[in-house]
């Protein structure tokens, strides 16, 4: 009597491997992230911001120096300013918004509608699963970082015309070295959305509710905002995120004032840092 | 191999003679506690390969805890799990390539179409390789019935078209174990029967499947094997006919006289009873042939016998009112 059993043959040339290829996995997160019609939409509004600021602008005037934001005086003449204070507008809420968004849908949302079981299940593994959730959180914060600083660019050059820039230091700069100044405040506003994007990963890997995420990333923010502004908490200023986010329009002094910049840049790694292990850690026992 | 010989129509159950392998899945003193609350506590579950395992149980019984387990999905608070040979969960890499799995219901993105949903369950497989997710998706869907509507949003789907799609991503690869919670949740008749097609089609090709259910006329219907939970401990387990031979099989015997069967029978020490115009006899301590020898020899004469065993609702019942 034989066995009653067989082994199933796999198809002939079968190579075993324990986990697809990270590529391929990064495509299919990018290609899920940015189907996303809700994702798609925010990156849309965010674009449209710098051409509304533009167009208003350009429709009134800017208000008299002294009366209003400092970068917003500015921009009478400089082309340059509106990308740059348009990073600073949305870098306060709106990004910080649509990243924790993001970051919600990576792993709580994804528990929440039982897609996670299916990627651990494939098997995605753990760590693998955060690493690549984290790049499709940054590839939506670069997207929009980018696109802010693109349409506004843009926008500048129509309404203000493209020659000759002039710094908040009274100097100018021709086109390329002030679309670099432009690229600078886009990379270091990304860096800051970056660390935003971390902690709320670690909150997405600890909740199956993605509103718990969102409302941490943004209560969290106001609440830097309140506690910054309480003269007796001065000492604790270098752990909040938002301490030097208004100094990102440092770069358009001449020379570029990078001292709180760097601090800025510092801070934010130490919380990308802290957020990924903190994510990581709290997935690799999450139960799904 | 030296074969007994014993007469073969009579042992209507040959004894499993499965290969010297590992069982495709095999726990032991699994256990799993949420604060105070026990979900499941030692369950020692093997499953040999080819098997077709029906898990019973009453809601809350522990199933899915056990199955999320088995799978890597929760960690057991003590014990351990071998799945197709691997440590569970520190080998889940290896292992999981070869098992598909539907736990929990169907989890899917509405804003996607089936066949969207379907490429990236695909694309995260590590048995599938390059150009072979496109068919792989493709055949799954066709496999479920789902062809037709694959590319409308999953939003727009109905609760068995859902269901369809779970199953399709655990068929997307040949597997060596299929795990199918509830598969039947939310589907027609029609649906259900097809579920019973594909469970039967994989136990042919030689796949090890476990398929959990509330249901016990499906797993009667479809499994080889069955273990059935309780309080989210293991009850019973093993081959369906033996569990269904244990639950106290008798013949029923159409004579031409009532009365004297039951008296020769009572003689001999058979316990017995007529009902519907033929004698049902328990087969406790004695076999068929020899109730029918008996019979004949007290010169009653026998114009059918039929053996007849308990039905699983019948066992389960006792089963699990034994247990309380």
């Amino acid at each position: 009597m034989n066995g009653m059993t067989s082994r199933v043959e796999l198809p002939s040339g079968t190579r075993r491997r324990e986990s697809a290829p990270l590529g391929r996995v990064i495509r299919a997160e990018l290609g899920w992230v940015l189907r996303r019609p809700r994702n798609l939409l925010a990156l849309l509004g965010l674009t449209a911001l710098p051409v509304l600021i533009g167009t208003v602008i350009a429709l009134t005037g800017t208000p008299a120096a002294g009366s209003g934001p400092r970068l917003l005086s500015a921009m009478a003449g400089n082309g340059l300013v509106l990308p740059v204070f348009s990073l600073m507008m949305t870098q306060n809420l709106l990004l910080p918004l649509v990243t924790a968004m993001v970051a919600a849908d990576a792993l709580a949302g994804e528990s929440a509608s039982g897609t996670l079981r299916g990627l651990l299940l494939a098997p995605v593994g753990r760590v693998r699963l955060v690493a690549v959730k984290a790049v499709g959180v940054l590839t939506v914060v670069v997207l929009a970082v980018g696109l802010i600083a693109l349409s506004g660019a843009l926008t500048g050059l129509v309404v203000v015309g493209g020659d000759g820039f002039v710094t908040l230091s009274g100097t100018t700069l021709s086109l390329g070295p002030a679309l670099g100044r432009v690229a600078l405040a886009a990379g270091w506003c990304a860096v800051q959305m970056a660390a935003v994007g971390a902690v709320a990963l670690a909150v997405s890997a600890m909740t199956d509710h993605p509103l718990v995420v969102m409302a941490v990333a943004v209560g969290g923010l106001i609440v830097f905002g309140v506690l910054e502004a309480l003269p007796a908490l001065e000492w604790l200023k270098p752990v909040f995120l938002t301490a030097d986010w208004y100094s990102i329009g440092d770069v358009l002094s001449d020379p570029i004032r990078s001292e709180d910049l760097l601090t800025g840049l510092w801070r934010a790694g130490c919380y990308v840092l802290v957020g990924m292990s903190a994510a990581t850690a709290l997935m690799a026992t999450k139960d799904t | 191999m030296s074969g007994s010989t014993g007469t073969a129509e009579a042992g209507a159950s040959a004894p499993a003679s499965g290969p010297e392998r590992e069982p495709a899945l095999r726990t032991s003193s699994l256990r799993k506690t949420y604060g105070r609350t026990v979900a499941v506590s030692d369950v020692d579950l093997s499953v040999p390969r080819g098997a077709v395992l029906g898990v019973l149980g009453p809601n809350g019984s522990g199933k899915t805890t056990t199955i999320r387990m088995l799978l890597g999905l929760t960690e057991p608070s003590s014990g351990s799990v071998e799945l197709l040979g691997h440590r569970i969960p520190e080998h889940t890499g290896r292992a999981l390539p070869l098992v598909g799995a539907l736990v929990e219901g169907p989890g899917f993105h509405p804003f996607l179409s089936g066949r969207r949903n379907l490429a990236r369950c695909a694309a995260m497989e590590p048995a599938l390789f390059g150009a072979d997710t496109g068919t792989a998706v493709g055949q799954a869907l066709e496999r479920v019935g789902l062809a037709e509507a694959a590319d409308r949003k999953y939003r727009s789907y109905s609760l068995g078209m859902k269901q369809r799609l779970g199953l399709a991503a655990a068929l997307l690869v040949p597997r060596e174990l299929v795990v199918l919670d509830e598969p039947t949740n939310g589907l027609d008749p029609a649906g259900t029967r097809e579920i019973r097609r594909i469970v039967a089609e994989l136990h042919a090709g030689g796949t090890t499947v476990l398929v959990s259910s509330h249901l016990l006329s499906e797993v009667e219907a479809t499994c080889t094997h069955a273990a059935v939970l309780q309080h989210g401990s293991l009850i019973a387990q093993g081959e369906l006919n033996s569990l269904l031979e244990s639950g106290g099989p008798h013949l029923l015997v159409s004579v031409a006289d009532r009365e004297a069967g039951l008296e020769a029978l009572r003689d001999s020490g058979v316990p017995a009873r007529a009902e519907n115009g033929a004698l049902r006899v328990e087969l406790s301590d004695r076999d068929a042939p020899e109730v029918i020898a008996g019979l004949v020899r007290a010169g009653v004469d026998v114009y059918e016998a039929r053996r007849e065993r308990a039905g699983l609702e019948e066992i389960f019942a006792r089963l699990t009112e034994e247990e309380s």
